[in-house]
């Protein structure tokens, strides 16, 4: 019974927005965009600008009197509409099956196997003009598993897939039931452990004992070639000695993600909920050298604690525009507009966006301009800024040569109210149409989509509605 | 000469070195959006003791006055929510006309601050939607002296209540549970509408009316206007089709006004023909809205093409002006997004003799936006509340 009604409906989410199939259609080699404006996010805007993409990179950007646009490349010519290269989601805990995970420490996990390509947030994603999204473990965790960086089209996880190991998730707030204190107990304790397994390890090694090559060859990991080699700790807040002995190929599984984060070998996200929780993450990440590959995500709060973040040169994530504390003696409420905080202080900062879809990430830059930050700097904090925190910079986020072949149409400025995305082109393939999309069609006008249950775009007849002359009689009857 | 009269009456009273009690300023405006259709230019406009004294155009900015890219009216929030909590309901009846929300407001809760702040002067608060008549509304500014007596505006008395499943929510009949106060009427939507054409047929055939059942004499008559929350078209329609047979039986004209009316657009034609006036909620993040209904973003735009007088409002929870900026994105234009916000929800609460737009007289409840209205990329940089500066500019 719960097949047969899922079954449609998956059939239809995955027909619903698609103007041409990646996978059913044929590859599209070269693909032009013209658009009355460019904007590149490198420089000045183009008028009558062109885009050039080939094998679904970025191969020229330009005036349309200067670029020429290959005679085979399939052209999409929208003189009325907005060029623009695509936001940039640097932290996002949606699309996935449950966003946390019960274990308090588990970066061996990763949200590759718990993103669903079919979760309506992708879809949500691609309409709102956001095509670089990271992935993440929600922040009720001690340590999370890893995130992975993934366009919001594709059929696979491996479709989707922009880059692997993006990132863990760590949290300073408290996990649910957790105190404070406890939850960095857990947190240091968890880079304590690393460094007495990895002593162990050492000893094991020069007691002769082979159990670490006999657990990884059990568990079926490489230890032959590069992995049979041993190397020294690249880690600045500790050491230990002779650890070159080991092999790296047999350091548990479970537990090289975290030697790789004090190696600064992996990102980190540090979720940070109250400015207390900031001082936590950075004496955690100082004392295990892990503060150059770290980023903070804060709640609004954690404005507060910007003189620290600075010093600290970490980037920030701003989960929330707007803190609000009320004055504990006088009760007034006093207000204070993050992202303009962090902008002033020269923080790199980048913007997310929420659950509600008319506060996207056009909605935050634009929100950030309103009150004072320059528009470039608006726009960088959802496109260049997050692209750099990402590892991406020189892919995502921007339009220029050698990027990925992304471009969103927008109808008009990306920022004004009233601008809508019209179509998505994706690693240069065609892959959003708003006049196709029959959920945002709905969405604006009622029209429920072809297919779905009643229809009602016929009118519905009711007796005594008063629509018809037989209904008088009927009232007269009733009185 | 009578601009400069004006001007000099302008110095006189204004400046940057506020009078003593606070409600006297001279504002300059690179546009004023009047909310009755004009836009004036370069203009100055003098507020005296909270009023609007003079709006003079085609003015150079002096020195040492409120400096603003555009000014239009303060937003009025037909549908704020801000009151008290649950508590604000009265439950002991599900029908309560006598009860006013004037008693439950709390001019102490930081709300009005931010409703200020983010550009609302005036509020239209009513008794929740969990009964089925639930009280009369009321009209409140959302800043100035700390009293309910100053800061409400007399307007035309509304008796609010609910038609859908709110009403009805938590409700349940006495059977195999221990008594309880929920154990009451309503539990369903059609007990909620029999509620409603009860109380009105006990009124209307009362032979000595008590006080309860003369409030709703007066709004069988049209003296006071009937405020009924319905978000799904099924509830549109019972509130139409109540206003329809009261007035087949002869018991009067009720004036209608739909409260949270997220499917008006499915059958604006039964609106037209009742003369209905709608408020609408806040656009949902991806349609659905409470009781299940469907809000299009064209929602407005609709109401429009069909000539029905309609309001936004913020429920409280969102930005009103966003709301605004919405009701454009789905097809209206600024100047009716912001009739819609101003001078509409003023004329439906009766109150646009004192606020609802810029002109000679009235109230001083004024934004200061630092560029065009309802864009994502603007806000209010400075409100006034009856010449009251609730977020200073400067």
């Amino acid at each position: 019974m719960k097949s047969s009604l899922s079954q449609p409906l998956l059939a239809l989410g995955a027909t619903l927005l698609v103007a041409s199939s990646a996978t059913a259609a044929p590859q599209v080699d070269k693909t032009a965009v013209k658009a009355g404006t460019v904007i590149t996010l490198t420089g000045e805007s183009i008028p009558d600008g062109v885009i050039v993409i080939e094998g679904g990179r970025v191969t020229a950007v330009g005036a349309a009197s200067e670029v020429q646009i290959p005679w085979d490349a399939t052209v999409i010519d929208q003189p009325e509409m907005v060029a623009f290269p695509g936001f940039v989601e640097a932290h996002a805990a949606r699309g996935i099956d449950r966003a946390n995970e019960t274990l308090d420490v588990a970066p061996f996990l990763d949200v590759k196997d718990s993103i669903d390509p079919v979760n309506f947030y992708f879809e949500e994603a691609l309409r709102q003009g956001i095509l670089t999204i990271n992935v993440q473990q929600g922040n009720n965790t001690v340590i999370a598993g890893q995130g992975m960086v993934v366009k919001p089209f594709g059929m696979t996880v491996e479709q989707m897939m922009v880059k692997p190991r993006s990132g863990v998730k760590i949290s300073a707030a408290p996990k649910g039931g957790k105190s404070r204190a406890t939850q960095a107990q857990v947190l240091r304790g968890a880079f304590d452990e690393l460094r007495l397994y990895l002593e162990d390890m050492v000893q094991r090694k020069k007691d002769g004992d082979d159990y670490d090559r006999r657990e990884a060859l059990y568990q079926g990991r490489e230890v032959e070639g590069e992995a049979a080699k041993g190397k020294p700790l690249a880690c600045s807040g500790w050491s230990v000695d002779g650890f070159e002995r080991v092999p790296r190929g047999e350091v548990d599984e479970k537990r090289e993600p975290l030697l790789r984060i004090v190696e600064g070998k992996l990102q980190v996200i540090m979720w940070c909920a109250s400015p207390m929780d900031v001082h936590a993450a950075l004496r955690v990440s100082e004392a295990n050298g892990f503060t150059g590959n770290m980023t903070l995500a804060l709640a609004p709060a954690c404005w507060k604690a910007s003189a620290k973040i600075k010093e600290s040169g970490c980037s920030v994530i701003l989960a929330g525009l707007e803190d609000e504390e009320l004055d504990p003696i006088t009760g007034e409420s006093i207000e204070t507009f993050v992202p303009k905080v962090f902008h002033d202080a020269g923080i790199p900062f980048a913007l997310m966006s929420t659950a509600d879809a008319n506060r996207s990430l056009w909605y935050q830059a634009a929100r950030c301009v309103a009150n004072g930050i320059p528009r470039d700097d608006a726009l960088a904090a959802v496109t260049t800024t997050p692209a750099t925190i990402l590892g991406l910079g020189d892919r995502v986020g921007k339009l220029a040569k050698g990027t990925d072949g992304h471009v969103v149409l927008f109808s008009g400025d990306p920022l004004d109210i009233t601008s809508v995305v019209e179509h998505v082109i994706l690693d240069g393939a065609h892959v959003y149409d708003r006049s196709k999309d029959v959920r945002v069609k709905q969405l604006f006008d009622g029209t429920r989509p072809p297919g779905t249950a009643s229809d009602t775009s016929g009118e519905e007849e009711w007796p005594g509605d008063g629509d018809d002359p037989e209904d008088d009689d009927e009232t007269e009857n009733k009185g | 000469m009578l601009t400069s009269l004006l001007l000099s009456a302008a110095l006189a009273a204004s400046g940057t070195s506020a009078p003593a009690d606070g409600t006297s300023w001279t504002i300059h405006a690179d546009k004023v959006y009047t909310s009755t259709g004009k836009v004036h230019e370069s203009a100055l406009i003098v507020v005296d003791g909270g009023k609007i004294r003079a709006i003079t155009p085609g003015v150079e900015a002096p020195r040492d006055v409120l400096k603003a890219a555009v000014v239009t009216a303060g937003m009025i929030d037909a549908s704020a929510r801000l009151n008290t909590g649950t508590s604000s309901v009265e439950q002991s009846s599900e029908v309560t006309p006598l009860v006013s929300a004037e008693f439950g407001v709390d001019v102490f809760s930081p709300g009005w601050g931010r409703l200020a702040r983010a550009g609302v002067t005036s509020a239209f608060i009513t008794p929740l939607n969990q009964n089925c008549i639930g009280g009369a509304g009321t009209v409140v500014k959302t800043a100035g002296d700390r009293s309910v007596k100053a800061r409400t505006v007399e307007g035309a008395p509304m008796i609010c209540g609910a038609i859908g499943s709110q009403p009805s929510q938590r409700n349940s009949s006495a059977f195999g549970r221990p008594t309880s106060f929920f154990n009451r009427r309503p539990t369903t939507r059609m007990g909620v509408e029999w509620e409603w054409r009860k109380s009105l047929f006990e009124a209307a055939q009362a032979k000595e009316p008590d006080a309860a059942q003369k409030v709703l004499l007066d709004a069988l008559a049209g003296k006071v206007g009937v405020f009924v929350q319905a978000w799904a078209t099924q509830d549109i329609r019972t509130a139409v089709f109540l206003k329809e047979e009261m007035a087949r039986e002869g018991f009067g004209e009720m004036r209608l006004v739909i409260d949270a009316g997220a499917e008006a657009w499915r059958e604006p034609a039964m609106l037209v023909r009742t003369n209905t006036a709608v408020v609408l909620p806040p656009v949902p993040a991806q349609g659905r809205t409470t009781d299940g209904s469907l809000m299009s973003v064209e929602c407005a735009r609709v109401l429009r093409d069909n000539g029905i007088t309609f309001a936004l409002s913020g429920h409280g929870a969102s930005r009103l002006d966003l709301q605004a900026g919405l009701a454009m994105r789905g097809g209206i234009t600024r100047e009716q997004a912001l009739r819609a916000v101003t001078l509409t929800p003023a004329q439906l609460l009766g109150v646009d003799g004192r606020v609802g737009s810029v002109e000679a007289g009235k109230d001083a409840d004024l934004i200061l936006w630092n560029g065009e209205p309802f864009e994502a990329t603007t806000r209010p940089v400075g409100v006034l509340v009856g010449g009251h500066l609730a977020l200073d500019p400067r």
